[in-house]
């Protein structure tokens, strides 16, 4: 059993996994580049080792360099975070070939939940409610095409099989358009991800992005940790998630979450896991399954009060699941603003010098962030550095805890969204709860044309 | 850190296909490279070395006509590696036409000529970062 992990990962994901094996008694192995070497994470880790130049091709993503580095740290484990090689089945297939624990689900999981239209058909298999359409790629004769398009009904979305994350889609809204947009999909498709398959699903207007937590061991046993809405988004990024998310009619909710531990069970899933849905008039579809940590874990873990990442790396020592179905909670609310280097009104980066740090603090209020005065925001990575989550007794209490800490926080040397968090905050649409994923989009808009 | 394992992190190095290996241990740093990494790590240590500084030297010596960086970031003289440059000295250029590109934070940002002109120098070098305020061309 392992007793070192590797942390094939920076910035607060980072600092989170290293807390967690701290929590476990368990030694931790940091991997950086040459950006991240002054980070405070890489100084408190047991070892640290340099694999590489900033550009992330030449270090987080370089596998040889980390699977070396496992070899002369004497780590048996690997965590990889999220983004990076947190889904790349083939890097978890050469980690397990060296004999070393990759701390995520299988190889074969991630390949199947990675494409999305084998991920559809082993959802369908285990009765996770789908959005409506064919579980496999178009066919190639296009009378076939049309004909499943008016089947399932315009508007449409043509997606591409290795897509995911809001990249490789496009929708069409009436039938002389569709053979057009397929084949430009299908060419994007193959030169970004380099499978040209395409399927086509029903296009929702008004959904609500939520998604579903689970948890499952290496011995058949799975459960969810509750929901999350995360349908505060600009170009298909998370800008503020809560939990749970709210309006949600509890019984449908809990046979949805059922339903999604059952799917891990089937598949022999294990790890950490996140179901995404989109929801509509009362109704779940399944979109697609992060097979990995998420960046939104604290709003599950301050409402449901368990460690998700510590869980995560005892599932993977093959540990038997002690928590009962039963015994999930979810108590009270919790919200998480990303903390973005970026501009708040035109979204420009924001890299450089924090020449002032000051976080808040107090009673529901945590900061997951490897930030501080004096840090330098590096260009060539994600510009995400803090995460702002807060935990009320209801939802608006937790909204005025968050107004509070928003104002207690403040960053200087660069640029950051802290300004558009605190306006969201004072929305009313966000206030009442239970926006659609256009909403943000169309708040911005409506701001840049006042 | 003692003798025996250095010697071991010597050999693992040589017998892998890395270039550098960086271990550190209680405190102490041992850097480990083969020789033909350090020649091509010479050229660019100023790249790697730490975080760049707001340089005085640049920002006094610019002048009027320079173009300079809006933001800090990495530069690229090329729209892609193996291709030409967007421009070159000596090249005369159209307002409104593309000089560079700084990559921040997965975004990648045109810098345009601001009216028409000649590039009398490229004052940056492709790859490396650039500080906000930067001299980057130099017009005629």
């Amino acid at each position: 059993m392992f007793d070192t992990v590797l942390i094939a990962n920076r910035g607060e994901i980072a600092l989170r996994i290293q807390r967690a094996c701290r929590g476990l008694g368990l030694k931790n192995v940091v991997v950086h580049s040459e950006a991240d070497r002054d980070a405070s994470y890489v100084a408190q880790a047991d070892q640290a080792l340099c694999i590489g130049p900033a550009a992330p091709g030449s270090s987080y993503l370089n596998q040889s360099a980390i699977l070396f580095a496992a070899e002369v740290s004497g780590a048996q484990a690997i965590h990889p975070g999220y983004g990076f090689l947190s889904e790349n089945a083939g890097f978890a297939e050469r980690v397990e070939q060296a004999g070393l624990t990759f701390i995520g689900p299988s190889a074969a999981c991630i390949r199947t939940m990675g494409d999305k239209v084998s991920a559809k058909r082993a959802m369908r298999r285990a009765g996770v409610p789908c959005v409506p359409g064919p579980d496999e790629g178009l066919p190639e004769a296009p009378e076939a095409i049309l004909a499943l398009a008016r089947e399932v009904g315009y508007p449409v979305i043509v997606k591409a099989a290795g897509g995911g994350g809001g990249r490789g889609m496009r929708v069409v809204h009436e039938e002389s358009a569709l053979l057009d947009a397929m084949a430009l999909t299908r060419e994007e498709a193959r030169l970004a991800f380099g499978n040209p398959e395409v399927y086509i699903e029903k296009f929702l207007l008004h959904p609500r992005h939520i998604e579903i937590q689970v948890l499952a061991d290496s011995h058949g046993r799975a459960i969810w940790l509750g929901s999350r809405d995360c349908s505060m988004q600009r170009r298909h990024q998370k800008v503020i998630e809560e939990a749970p998310a709210p309006g949600i009619d509890e019984a449908l909710l809990a046979e949805v979450g059922e339903r999604c531990a059952a799917a891990c069970r089937q598949i022999g899933y294990c790890g950490v896991g996140t179901f995404e849905f989109l929801y509509e008039k009362g109704a779940f579809f399944f979109i697609e399954m992060n097979t990995r940590l998420q960046v939104e874990h604290p709003v599950t873990e301050v409402t449901s009060g368990i460690d998700i990442v510590q869980q995560q790396l005892r599932m993977a020592r093959g540990e038997t699941l002690t928590i009962a179905q039963a015994d999930v909670r979810s108590q009270g609310h919790a919200f998480e603003c990303r903390i973005n280097a970026e501009h708040p009104r035109t979204f420009a980066p924001s890299p450089g010098r924090i020449t002032r740090w000051q976080v808040p603090g107090g009673f529901g209020v945590r900061v997951d962030s490897h930030a501080n005065a004096g840090y330098l925001v590096a260009p060539y990575y994600d510009s995400m550095i803090a995460k702002l989550i807060v935990h009320g007794a209801t939802r608006a209490d937790a909204l005025d805890r968050m107004r509070l800490a928003l104002a207690e926080l403040h960053i200087e040397g660069i640029a950051t969204n802290v300004p558009l968090h605190r306006d969201l905050m004072r929305d009313d649409g966000f206030e009442a709860g239970g926006v659609d994923i256009h909403h943000l989009e169309r708040w911005l808009e409506d701001r840049a044309a006042a | 850190m003692n003798q025996e394992q250095i010697k071991t992190l010597i050999d693992a190095l040589a017998a892998s296909d890395l270039a550098q290996l960086e271990y550190s241990e209680n405190g102490s740093t041992l850097r480990l490279f083969k020789q033909a990494a350090l020649e091509s790590l010479a050229a660019d240590t100023s790249a790697t070395n730490g975080p760049p500084s707001a340089s005085p030297e640049a920002a006094a010596s610019s002048s009027s006509t320079d173009c300079l960086a809006p933001l800090y970031g990495v530069l690229h003289l090329q729209p892609s590696p193996g291709e030409p440059s967007f421009v070159q000295a000596g090249q005369s250029v159209a307002a409104g036409q593309t000089l560079c590109v700084i990559e921040a934070m997965k975004v990648f940002n045109e810098v345009r000529a601001e009216r028409d002109g000649t590039v009398a120098a490229v004052l940056a070098v492709s790859g490396q970062e650039v500080e906000a305020g930067q001299p980057l061309f130099r017009f005629a």
